[in-house]
C-alpha cells in the first residue's frame, strides 16, 4: 500500500527535537483517549470501599470479578452477546452490503426513493421507536428471544451502513463491471464476482465497528429482553438498583466485556484502516 | 343421531371437560415474578421459594433492569401481555397502574400489614379495592457519625446541623458537615426532608395526599411559599456561606453522596434506612461502627418530629388468568405470615418486614429497630413520601428543576427562580 | 411489469427495505399514530387529538429557548471537535513511525467500551469531592471545581465526552481516505516547495472532502439526538441548563409515560434534523469545495 506523507507543521525543527516533540504529542493523546478505560480498569481493582475514592488507598483486589463470575448467567450473557454481535454484523453486512450497491450503481427514482428512505428514517430519534418496538415483538412473540433481539439489531444499521456502503462502492470503478456485462457476465455476477471482491475491505472494516457497536448497546438489550436471553449490557445494567449503582461489580463486568472488544479492535484495526474509504 | 352416539357423545364431551378441567389445574406450575434484584426483593422471592418447593409450584425469576422498570411494566401491563403473574410494585406507581392490577384485599394475613402503609390514596384503584401486598418498609432516615458527635449533641434543628458541622470542621474532624443527594429523582435526600421538616411541601395544603383536596386547591405548589425559600435559602447558605456542605452537592445523586459519607468525609447524611447495613460492612465502608440514626432536624417552622414511612410491595397483573390469580394470592398470603423469611429478611436488609406483628419480637431482640419503630413506624406524624397521582414524575421533576435552578444560582434570585418555579409545578400536576 | 434491471434493483434492496420496514417503519408508525392521540403509557385512551401534542411541544418556552438552543449548541460544538481533532490525528498518523500500531490501537478505544459505562465513569471522574480531576488540580495546587454544577462546566464535560467516543470514528475515516488519496499532486507539490498550510488547505483538504461531508452530515445527526451520555452524565441538569432534544422526549415519554407528547416531541426534532441535515450537506460540500 502507498503511503503518502503529509507534510507535517513542524517540518523546520531540527531532527531530533522533532522526534522528541512527536513522540510526546503522540505519548500525550494516548494516555487522553486510554485515560477513562484505564481508571475504569483501576476502579474494578479496588476493594468495594474504594471504587469512588479510586485514589485513595493501595489496596488492590480481584474480589469484585470473582463475585461477578459467581453468576452463571454471566457467562451465557457472554455467549449471547457474542452470539448476537457477530449474527447481527454478518446479516446488516449482506442486506446493506446490496442496499449500498444499489445507490451507488443505479440513478433515477427508485434510487432517490430508496436514499431519500433511508436518509429519513437515519434521521429518527430512537426515543420514539424503543417503546413501539416494545409492543410490536410482544405482538409478534419475539419478545425476548434471540430472532427478536437479533433483527432489530440488524435493522438499526440499515440507514448507516447503506450510506457507507454507497460510498465504498462509489469509490470502486464500475467499468470493470460493465467490461463483465458486456461480457456475458449477469447482473448478479458482476455485483458478485467483481464488484464484490473490490468491496472486501471495506466491509471487513466495518464490521468490526458494528460488531463492537452491537457488543456495547444498551437501550434494545434493555426494552427488548427479559430474563431468557440475557446479554453483556442487560446483566451490568441490572446493577443499577432502587437502592443505588452496584459501581464495583458494573466496573469488574464492564472491564471483562472489554477483553473480546479489545481483542477484535487490535486484530481488526488493520481492516479498518486499509478498508474504511468512502 | 342412534342413542349409542349420543351416548358416546356426551361421555366424549365430558372427558374433554375433564381433561381441559385438569389441563387448567395441572397449568398453574409455576408462577413469574417481575422483580428488580435488590436485597430486599430477593429476601422475599425467598419465601415464595419456600412456599414453592412446600406445593410443588417453581417460582420462575424474571429480573428487570431498574432504568426501564416502570416503563416495561406499564407497557406489559396495559398490552395485557401475560408474562408475569406478581410483579414488584411501589408507592411511587400506586396510582399508575391501580386499574391495571388485581384487587388484593381478600388475601388473608393482609390485616397485619401497616395500617398506615395500606391506605387507599396510595395503592387503592377507583372502587377503593387495595392492590398491593407489602414486601417491607422503607424510609430514610438521618444518620450521623457517633464517633465525632456525642447522643446528646446530634443536631435537632437544621441550624443545628450548620453549628455542629462548623464546629467539628474547624476542629478539623471532618472534611463535611452533611452531604446528601439533591439531583432528580434523589431529592428525599436533602431537598424533602429539609422542606417537610420546616413545614412545607411540594404541593398544598402541605403533607395532603387526597387527590381530590389537592385539586380543590388548584394544584398550587409550595415552591413560592415563604417556607421554600427559607429551605433553599438554608441549602444555598450550607453550601456556599458555611461551606458545611460540597459545592458539587447539588448534581449528586445517592451513589456519590453515600460514597462520601462511607469514605468518612461527612459528618451526617440522610439515607434509607436500607443503607444502615452497608454503612457498617467492613468491605464497602470506611466508617463502620461510627453511624447512628436519629430523628430529621427540624426547620424554624416546625417544632414537632416527624417520620416517613412507606412500602415496597407486590402485585398481581389483572390480566392473568383466575387460576393464576388464586395461586399467587395463596403463595402472597403465605408469605405475610412467614415468620421464619420476615426475620431473615430483616436481619439481611434492615426493612422492617410486611407483618406488623413481628415487629415487637425484632425490636426486643435488636436496638436499631426498636430505634426505628419508636422514632419513625409507630410516630403518630408521619409523612407520605411521594403523590399518588399519573403525574407525580413530571410534577417531582418541575419541583426538583426548580430548585436546582435557585439553589445554583445568585442568592438573591432565589426568591425570584421558585417563583417562577411554581406554575409550571401545578401545571405539570393538573391533569 | 418491471425490466430486468428494475427487479435486480428491487432485489438489491429488499431484504434491507423488509428489515426497515418491520423494525423501524412499523414502530415509527404505531408512534406516529400515538403522537395524534391521546396516549398514556399507563392508560391508553387512544382518543384522538390532532395536533394538540405537537402544538404543546412547539409552544412549549422551555422547548424554544433551552432546549433547541442546546441540541445545537451541542452539536455544532461536537461535531466540530471530533472533526478537528479526528482530522489532526488522521493526518499525524498517515506517516510511517515506530509504534503506529500501538498509536491506532489506543486510539480505538473509546469504540471498545460501551457508551453508559463510560458516561458514569466520567461523571465520577468529574465529581468534585473524589473525582480524580480534582484531586489532580489539588495536587497541583488549584482550586478543585463543581463541575457538573455550573451550567457551561456541565455542558464542556458532555461535549468532552462526545468528542472521546466519537473521533476514533473520524480519525479512522479520513485516515483512511489520506491514505487512498493519489501521490503524485503531493510529490509536485513537495517538489514546488508549496507550504505546508498550503498543501493542506488546496489538496488534502478538497481531496478529502467527499469523505468529510459523510462524517459531519451522519455525526451531525447522531449528535442532535444524543441520548445516554447527556442522560447519564447530568441528567440535564443543573435544573434544565443542558437538557437536549431527546432528553425531553424522553422524558415526556418515559418518565412520565405520556407516549402521544413524547412521539410528538421526538417527530418535531425529527423534522428538524431532516431539514438540517439536508441544509449541512450542502453547506459542508461547497465550503470544502472552494
Amino acid at each position: 500500500m502507498a503511503m503518502v506523507r503529509t507534510p507535517l507543521m513542524f517540518g523546520r525543527l531540527p531532527l531530533g527535537g522533532r522526534r522528541l516533540l512527536f513522540a510526546l504529542a503522540l505519548t500525550g493523546i494516548c494516555l487522553a483517549f486510554a485515560f477513562p478505560v484505564l481508571w475504569l480498569i483501576l476502579t474494578s481493582l479496588r476493594p468495594e470501599s474504594g471504587v469512588y475514592y479510586v485514589h485513595r488507598g493501595t489496596e488492590f483486589t480481584l474480589a469484585s470479578f470473582a463475585e461477578v463470575l459467581q453468576d452463571d448467567r454471566l457467562l451465557q450473557a457472554f455467549f449471547n452477546s457474542a452470539l448476537i454481535s457477530t449474527l447481527a454484523t454478518i446479516f446488516s453486512l449482506l442486506v446493506t452490503v446490496s442496499s449500498g450497491y444499489m445507490l451507488s450503481r443505479f440513478r433515477g427514482p427508485a434510487a432517490q426513493t430508496w436514499f431519500g428512505t433511508i436518509y429519513v428514517f437515519r434521521c429518527v430519534p430512537y426515543i420514539s421507536w424503543v417503546l413501539p418496538l416494545y409492543f410490536v415483538a410482544q405482538s409478534w412473540g419475539i419478545y425476548d428471544t434471540y430472532i427478536g433481539l437479533l433483527l432489530p439489531h440488524i435493522a438499526v444499521h440499515i440507514c448507516f451502513f447503506s450510506w457507507l456502503m454507497k460510498g465504498f462502492f462509489d469509490g470502486i470503478d464500475p467499468s470493470m463491471e460493465h467490461a463483465a456485462l458486456i461480457d456475458g457476465c449477469t447482473r448478479w455476477g458482476a455485483f458478485i464476482r467483481v464488484a464484490l471482491p473490490s468491496a472486501i475491505p471495506a466491509i471487513s472494516a466495518l464490521a468490526v465497528l458494528c460488531w463492537l457497536f452491537t457488543w456495547n448497546e444498551f437501550l434494545f438489550a434493555l426494552i427488548l429482553t427479559g430474563n431468557k436471553v440475557p446479554v453483556i449490557t442487560v446483566v451490568m445494567a441490572q446493577f443499577v438498583t432502587e437502592m443505588g449503582l452496584r459501581w464495583n461489580l458494573m466496573a469488574a463486568t464492564a472491564v471483562m466485556a472489554l477483553v473480546p472488544a479489545f481483542l477484535l479492535a487490535l486484530f481488526g484495526q488493520k481492516y479498518v484502516i486499509r478498508g474504511l474509504r468512502i | 343421531m342412534s342413542i349409542r352416539r349420543r351416548t358416546l357423545a356426551a361421555v366424549a364431551a365430558a372427558a374433554g371437560l375433564l381433561i381441559a378441567g385438569g389441563a387448567n389445574a395441572q397449568a398453574v406450575k409455576e408462577l413469574r415474578i417481575g422483580y428488580q434484584p435488590s436485597p430486599i426483593q430477593d429476601n422475599s422471592i425467598a419465601m415464595f421459594e419456600t412456599w414453592g418447593a412446600k406445593n410443588g409450584i417453581k417460582i420462575v425469576k424474571v429480573p428487570n433492569s431498574y432504568g426501564v422498570y416502570v416503563e416495561k411494566m406499564t407497557a406489559s401491563l396495559t398490552s395485557n401481555s401475560d408474562q408475569y403473574d406478581i410483579i414488584w410494585h411501589n408507592d411511587d406507581w400506586g396510582q399508575l397502574w391501580a386499574h391495571l392490577l388485581e384487587p388484593t384485599d381478600d388475601i388473608p394475613g393482609l390485616q397485619f400489614a401497616s395500617k398506615w402503609s395500606m391506605d387507599k390514596t396510595v395503592f387503592g384503584n377507583a372502587q377503593g379495592q387495595n392492590t398491593v401486598v407489602p414486601m417491607g418498609q422503607t424510609f430514610s432516615v438521618f444518620f450521623y457519625r457517633n464517633d465525632l458527635v456525642q447522643p446528646n449533641e446530634v443536631p435537632k434543628t437544621l441550624a443545628d446541623v450548620v453549628n455542629t458541622s462548623k464546629k467539628l470542621q474547624a476542629a478539623n474532624k471532618a472534611k463535611w458537615g452533611y452531604v446528601g443527594a439533591m439531583s432528580m429523582n434523589n431529592s428525599w435526600f436533602s431537598w424533602f426532608w429539609s422542606m417537610w421538616g420546616n413545614n412545607c411541601d411540594v404541593l398544598m395544603p402541605f403533607y395532603e395526599r387526597d387527590n381530590a383536596k389537592l385539586a380543590a386547591a388548584g394544584w398550587k405548589s409550595g415552591l413560592a411559599e415563604p417556607c421554600m425559600k427559607e429551605t433553599t435559602e438554608y441549602w444555598w447558605d450550607a453550601i456556599n456561606t458555611h461551606k458545611i456542605s460540597p459545592r458539587g452537592m447539588p448534581a449528586y445523586d445517592r451513589n456519590e453522596a453515600n460514597a462520601i459519607f462511607m469514605s468518612g468525609d461527612a459528618a451526617f447524611t440522610v439515607a434509607d434506612s436500607l443503607w444502615w447495613g452497608t454503612f457498617n460492612d467492613p468491605a464497602k465502608s470506611k466508617v463502620v461502627g461510627k453511624v447512628s440514626a436519629a430523628r430529621f432536624p427540624l426547620g424554624p417552622n416546625r417544632q414537632k418530629n416527624f417520620a416517613w414511612d412507606d412500602i415496597w410491595g407486590w402485585a398481581i397483573p389483572k390480566s392473568i388468568s383466575p387460576e393464576r390469580k388464586a395461586l399467587a394470592k395463596q403463595m402472597l398470603a403465605a408469605m405475610m405470615v412467614d415468620e421464619e423469611g420476615q426475620m431473615k429478611l430483616w436481619k439481611a436488609t434492615g426493612a422492617p418486614p410486611p407483618n406488623t406483628q413481628f415487629w415487637p419480637k425484632i425490636a426486643a431482640q435488636d436496638p436499631f429497630m426498636a430505634l426505628l419503630k419508636e422514632a419513625v413506624l409507630d410516630s403518630p406524624d408521619k409523612v407520605r413520601g411521594a403523590y399518588y397521582f399519573p403525574q407525580w414524575p413530571a410534577v417531582h421533576k418541575a419541583f426538583n428543576d426548580a430548585v436546582t435552578k435557585a439553589v445554583t444560582g445568585k442568592r438573591e434570585d432565589i426568591g425570584k427562580v421558585l417563583a417562577e418555579g411554581q406554575p409550571l409545578v401545578t401545571k405539570a400536576a393538573t391533569p | 411489469m418491471f425490466g430486468e434491471q428494475q427487479r435486480f434493483m428491487l432485489f438489491l434492496i429488499a431484504p434491507a427495505a423488509l428489515l426497515l420496514g418491520l423494525f423501524q417503519v412499523v414502530p415509527i408508525v404505531i408512534g406516529a399514530n400515538a403522537s395524534f392521540r391521546d396516549w398514556a403509557l399507563y392508560n391508553p385512551k387512544k382518543t384522538w387529538v390532532g395536533l394538540d401534542h405537537y402544538k404543546a411541544v412547539i409552544t412549549d418556552p422551555a422547548f424554544l429557548e433551552v432546549v433547541l438552543p442546546n441540541t445545537f449548541i451541542f452539536m455544532i460544538l461536537s461535531v466540530a471537535g471530533a472533526l478537528a481533532l479526528g482530522l489532526g490525528l488522521a493526518l499525524l498518523l498517515n506517516r510511517p513511525f515506530r509504534g503506529q500500531k500501538i498509536v491506532q490501537t489506543v486510539l480505538m478505544v473509546p469504540l471498545m467500551v460501551a457508551p453508559v459505562i463510560a458516561a458514569i465513569m466520567m461523571r465520577w471522574m468529574f465529581n468534585d469531592q473524589f473525582g480524580i480531576v480534582n484531586a489532580v488540580l489539588e495536587g497541583l495546587g488549584l482550586e478543585g471545581q463543581p463541575w457538573l454544577v455550573e451550567r457551561w462546566s456541565a455542558f464542556g464535560i458532555i461535549v468532552l465526552t462526545d468528542v472521546w467516543l466519537w473521533t476514533p470514528w473520524f480519525t479512522l475515516l479520513l485516515l483512511a481516505g489520506l491514505q487512498s488519496l493519489p501521490k503524485e499532486p503531493f510529490e509536485a507539490a513537495a517538489i514546488d516547495g508549496t507550504s505546508a498550510w498550503r498543501v493542506f488547505s488546496h489538496l488534502t483538504l478538497p481531496m478529502l472532502q467527499p469523505v468529510i461531508v459523510v462524517c459531519v452530515v451522519i455525526r451531525a445527526i447522531d449528535a442532535f439526538r444524543t441520548f445516554d451520555i447527556v442522560w447519564t452524565l447530568t441528567g440535564g441538569g443543573p435544573g434544565r441548563s443542558t437538557e437536549l432534544f431527546s432528553l425531553y422526549a424522553y422524558v415526556l415519554a418515559f418518565l412520565n409515560l405520556d407516549l402521544g407528547r413524547g412521539s410528538a416531541a421526538a417527530i418535531v426534532g425529527g423534522l428538524i434534523i431532516l431539514v438540517v441535515g439536508i441544509g449541512l450537506y450542502r453547506l459542508v460540500d461547497r465550503v470544502t469545495k472552494t
